[in-house]
């Protein structure tokens, strides 16, 4: 997919360049909110990640021209070490999501990612599918092949965020944002225990494993 | 003390300042006083003049010169209290009981002049007087005066007291200045003995207290009472200092020795290299971390709860109960919550869901297999929403209750333990932010063989009405 960078550190850049080209995107890097304004009218990019503070327009101004200009390019926002407040700002201009520096690649990949993959899924779906693994989100059963596994509500929107985002890495502090919508540190891996009470539901039993650890960055469900 | 220096201590000059506005005002009161006698004399002698003129002149009128001239004669003889001078037509005198005429009296007006005496003594002496001159019918001239010299002396004579006693005032006056100077000056000099000795880093000395109950006693117990506080914060920065230092020494030293290793497993064409890196890298996120809470519990300390939400206290908590209860159940801990429902706080959900966390984490990690974790969330009767997390592990002694609570504290049998030492710390910092406190206490007591265990309440102010 194709990636608009926007950071005026050019040697954090340099390594957002090359961590991405490396995982297979088109990458374009703009030095700072004014050339990333500019790059961003030339259209056709799947995710725009800018950092917050640069010189000339900042990545709020620049998140926000962008929204006011109709744009709805996922934005994932960029900032120092974190306070609250920056998070809450970074939304409010219209980002999608935010991660602080400094980040482990495989979270910001995995971000990126996610944030392009949602914009493909639009409309409404029903039913979710992965490999043989089914989820109705009517009914709010999930069936691997033809054996009913039984879900606690959190389980149940763990697994349909995985399948979501199926063949796609995501990460601990991912999946608590997203599933479980709180934004701290859990100290001990919480999410890894509940990872493993799912993948005792839908893997036990059957001869292939579909939700797989991703050593350094999380967990991914394999169709 | 020199008298310069004594110059700028204010009590010195509100003394100063005082005599000056006694003094200005007996001047006033003098000068009023000698003016009003001066004038009111000067009014008495012209009016005793005025009369003996009118009798003079009628004399002249009725019996002519020469009767004149007589009662004149007979009147400096009796040696009366006025003055006379009788000239002729052709302005040659005729009679006259001052020695010394002077010159130009002849206008008909008041004239003030000075008489030449001789005293007791045989001293000359100049006594002021004052006359009128009246042109008879004849072409004489009859000058009538009168010597108001005992005024003048008396006038002389309050004065020079006048003078005399505001000497003495400010004599008295710059004394007392001096001597309340001293005093203020003195008890000043120990707090600022205390204040010279704290610009100089000592922060061990205070201020001494008179017991008099004045307001510089209760200057000096405010300042003994900041320096208590400024110690003791100061202390805490220097542990907290200490014990970055001292926290971030270790990873980083076992990153550097991880790095070098890599270095050389590299150098060597190993591939192992890659593995000390990730390890390097965990190293690195742990680093950051602690550096993040430190900042994080700094923020909280110096500005408050950020952004804060009219929020669900009993929600927080139960999501924080389904988060956990796994991870206890993985470790054999019967993990149980009980929350009221509706309990409305105030506040910055993020800080407050890490601060149940740190405590939830808290009580899993020291629990033993086999033990128990219990989060409550209620209203308290005093109106305040408390969290409390209570576990059945080793607890934390009374005496050490206040000191885990500190940044970097780490009681010595939980040093095997994963972890900062910042955990409590964050949860009290949080707490304060949100103007509450976290309160230490015993567990439910020996459980299954351990105990005493530990209860850990978060209490904080309810929202306020629903708006």
């Amino acid at each position: 997919m194709r990636i608009l960078v926007v950071e005026d550190d050019a040697e954090a850049a340099t390594a957002m360049v090359r961590g991405l080209t490396e995982a297979g995107h088109e990458v374009t890097h703009a030095v700072d909110g004014a050339f990333g304004l500019l790059e961003s009218q030339k259209g056709g990019y799947d995710v725009y990640v800018v950092d917050r503070m640069m010189p000339r327009l900042d990545g709020v101004g620049m998140v926000e021209t962008v929204r006011k200009g109709g744009d709805q390019t996922p934005v994932l926002f960029l900032s120092a070490l974190g306070e609250v407040e920056d998070r809450v700002t970074g939304l409010k201009a219209g980002a999608d999501d935010y991660l602080v520096k400094p980040y482990a690649f495989a979270e910001l990949i995995a971000r990126v990612e996610a944030l392009a993959r949602r914009r493909e899924t639009g409309g409404v779906q029903t039913v979710l599918k992965v490999g043989d693994l089914e989820m109705n989100l009517i009914a709010r059963t999930v069936h691997r092949g033809t054996t009913e596994i039984d879900l606690q509500p959190r389980e149940f929107q763990l697994l349909e965020f995985l399948m979501r985002h199926a063949g796609q890495s995501v990460t601990r502090t991912m999946l608590l944002e997203k599933v479980w919508e709180y934004h701290f540190d859990p100290q001990t891996n919480v999410i890894d225990v509940h990872i493993s009470r799912l993948r005792s539901k839908i893997d036990k039993g059957f001869e292939r494993a579909m939700l797989q650890t991703v050593r350094g960055a999380g967990y991914r469900l394999e169709a | 003390m020199r008298l310069p220096s004594l110059l700028r201590r204010t009590p010195f000059r509100l003394t100063l300042l005082f005599l000056a506005l006694f003094v200005a005002a007996a001047g006033a009161i003098l000068a009023y006083v000698y003016f009003a006698s001066a004038s009111e004399a000067q009014g008495r002698a012209q009016a005793e003049v005025e009369a003996e003129r009118a009798a003079l002149t009628a004399v002249y009128r009725t019996r002519g010169l020469d009767a004149l001239n007589q009662a004149l004669v007979e009147r400096a003889i009796r040696a009366g209290p006025y003055l006379y001078v009788l000239k002729g037509s052709d302005g040659k005198i005729i009679t006259a009981n001052i020695s010394d005429v002077p010159e130009g009296i002849d206008t008909g007006d008041w004239e003030p002049f000075r008489l030449t005496d001789t005293d007791a003594d045989g001293r000359v002496r100049r006594r002021q007087s004052i006359g009128i001159d009246t042109r008879l019918a004849g072409g004489e001239h009859l000058f009538v005066g009168a010597d108001i010299g005992d005024v003048e002396d008396y006038l002389a004579r309050l004065t020079q007291a006048l003078w005399g006693a505001m000497g003495l005032v400010i004599l008295l006056g710059l004394a007392g200045g001096l001597y309340i100077s001293r005093r203020v000056e003195s008890a000043m000099a120990g707090l600022n003995r205390v204040v010279s000795a704290v610009q100089e880093g000592d922060l061990k000395v205070r201020a001494p207290i008179r017991h008099s109950g004045d307001e510089l006693d209760e200057l000096s117990q405010g300042l003994n009472l900041m320096l208590d506080r400024l110690e003791a914060s100061m202390a805490s920065i220097r542990h907290a200092g200490d014990a970055i230092a001292h926290d971030l020494r270790s990873p980083l030293t076992r990153m550097r020795a991880k790095l070098e290793v890599a270095l050389i497993d590299a150098e060597a064409g190993q591939i192992d290299g890659v593995d000390a890196l990730g390890v390097a890298l965990d190293e690195a996120d742990h680093l950051l971390k602690t550096f993040n809470t430190v900042l994080a519990i700094a923020r909280l300390q110096s500005g408050g709860a950020p952004d804060p939400q009219r929020m669900d206290a009993a929600a927080l908590a139960a999501d924080m109960a389904e988060l956990y209860e796994p991870a206890a159940e993985d470790k054999d801990i019967d993990f149980s919550a009980e929350i009221e429902t509706g309990l409305m706080i105030e506040g910055n959900q993020p800080f407050l869901a890490q601060a149940l966390a740190n405590l939830i984490d808290n009580a899993i990690k020291y629990t033993p297999s086999g033990g128990a974790v219990k989060l409550r969330a209620r209203r308290r009767s005093s109106g305040e929403i408390e969290y409390s997390v209570t576990d059945t592990g080793p607890g934390v002694p009374e005496e050490d209750r206040e000191r885990v609570v500190q940044r970097f504290v780490r009681l010595d049998n939980s040093r095997t333990e994963p972890g900062s030492g910042l955990g409590l710390s964050l949860v009290t910092a949080v707490a304060e932010a949100h103007g509450g406190r976290v309160v230490l206490d015993e567990g439910p007591g020996a459980y299954e063989g351990y105990g005493p265990g530990l209860r850990v309440a978060l209490v904080l102010p309810p929202a306020t009405a629903s708006t």
